[in-house]
């Protein structure tokens, strides 16, 4: 009897248990947001939105500086140079750079060569040209650069009592290759503040 | 006559509490500019469409001029005013379309978040990356 009795409790207690657990369970919710939409994460890194802001705001303020209207030809041969990454963060700076080289490819002002930097761009490039090469029989002769683009990215961290701030700088200078010269430059800033969660008893 | 005196004071003083208590909250921008403004801006008639009208109490749209940069593309600079006495968050985008009406889609032209400080006047402007935009759609939330 009382066996049966020790059962009952025991399955009771498990019952109790599983529902226990149960409730506390959540199940993961995905959904697809629009990833230029507002409703994208903000965090306290660079999140889709601050590239594409950055890009932007670099983009329009090398197209309104006519800097590119006094090119030797049209459209003009543009390279890519190095974009040092200075901040805290593991981030691929294509995110950058691909934005800025496909608004100025549709802007039909410039023509972005691959002949010149490392990685895989420059690989493609030289795969390209070999196989021209094989095709024709004949050397590849690669364009004259007019403009090389380089930038930089810059993670400055501030603290005060429960407040950090990121603030996050897109450095961009355009070089004419025949002169040397920095033709346009700009510097374009974005601050997060993340306030640290209190902890409550 | 002492308690009528003791009236106004203290009635001075919640007052005065009062006046420091809301001036303590306000983030107001006050602006100084030229009398007679030297910059004669190309203006553009707008059709607008109002479906939030919180956010049309909150930001107004004074007036939207445009240029062309490099040669031949467009620029436009809207110029909005928070209507409000605190900090508000602003939302916009651009959209370009061009002469057949068809969207011209851009990698960067997002939502963009801009912040207003009370009853201050910001100007937000965009570059059609793109020679064929001749039209754009300009939509803002808060």
């Amino acid at each position: 009897m009382n066996h049966t009795r020790s059962k009952f409790l025991a399955a009771s207690a498990m019952l109790a248990a599983a529902f226990l657990l149960g409730g506390c369970e959540t199940t993961s919710d995905t959904r697809t947001v629009d990833a230029k939409g507002p409703q994208t994460l903000n965090t306290s890194a660079i999140n889709p939105q601050d590239w594409a802001n950055a890009a932007d705001q670099l983009v329009a303020s090398l197209l309104s500086s006519g800097a590119l209207e006094k090119a030797p030809r049209q459209p003009a041969v543009l390279a890519v140079d190095r974009v040092i990454n200075n901040t805290a963060l593991s981030i691929d700076t294509d995110l950058l750079i691909k934005k800025i080289r496909v608004a100025l490819t549709q802007t039909g002002k410039v023509a972005v060569t691959n002949t010149m930097g490392l990685g895989e761009r420059a690989v493609v490039a030289s795969e390209a040209a070999e196989m021209d090469e094989m095709q024709t029989g004949k050397k590849a002769k690669a364009q004259k650069i007019d403009y090389t683009l380089y930038g930089k990215l810059i993670q400055q961290t501030d603290r005060a009592n429960n407040v950090t701030q990121n603030t996050y700088t897109f450095q961009m200078s355009l070089v004419q290759v025949s002169t040397g010269l920095t033709v346009w430059e700009e510097e374009r800033e974005i601050a997060k503040q993340t306030k640290r969660a209190s902890v409550g008893w | 006559m002492k308690n009528h005196l003791r009236f106004i004071i203290t009635r001075g003083g919640l007052l005065a509490a009062l006046g420091l208590l809301f001036a303590g909250c306000a983030t107001n921008v006050n602006t100084v500019e030229r009398a007679q403004s030297q910059a004669t801006p190309s203006y553009i008639a707008d059709k607008r469409v109002i479906t939030d009208n919180t956010l049309a109490n909150t930001f107004r749209v004074v007036a939207i001029n445009q240029t062309t940069v490099s040669g031949n593309l467009l620029k436009l600079q809207a110029t909005v005013e928070n209507l409000r006495n605190s900090t508000k968050t602003l939302n916009y985008k651009f959209e370009w379309i061009d002469k057949d009406g068809m969207a011209i889609d851009s990698p960067n032209e997002t939502w963009k978040t801009m912040l207003f400080e009370g009853r201050e006047t910001k100007t937000i402007s965009t570059v059609a990356i793109n020679p064929r935009a001749v039209d754009f759609t300009l939509k803002l939330r808060e």
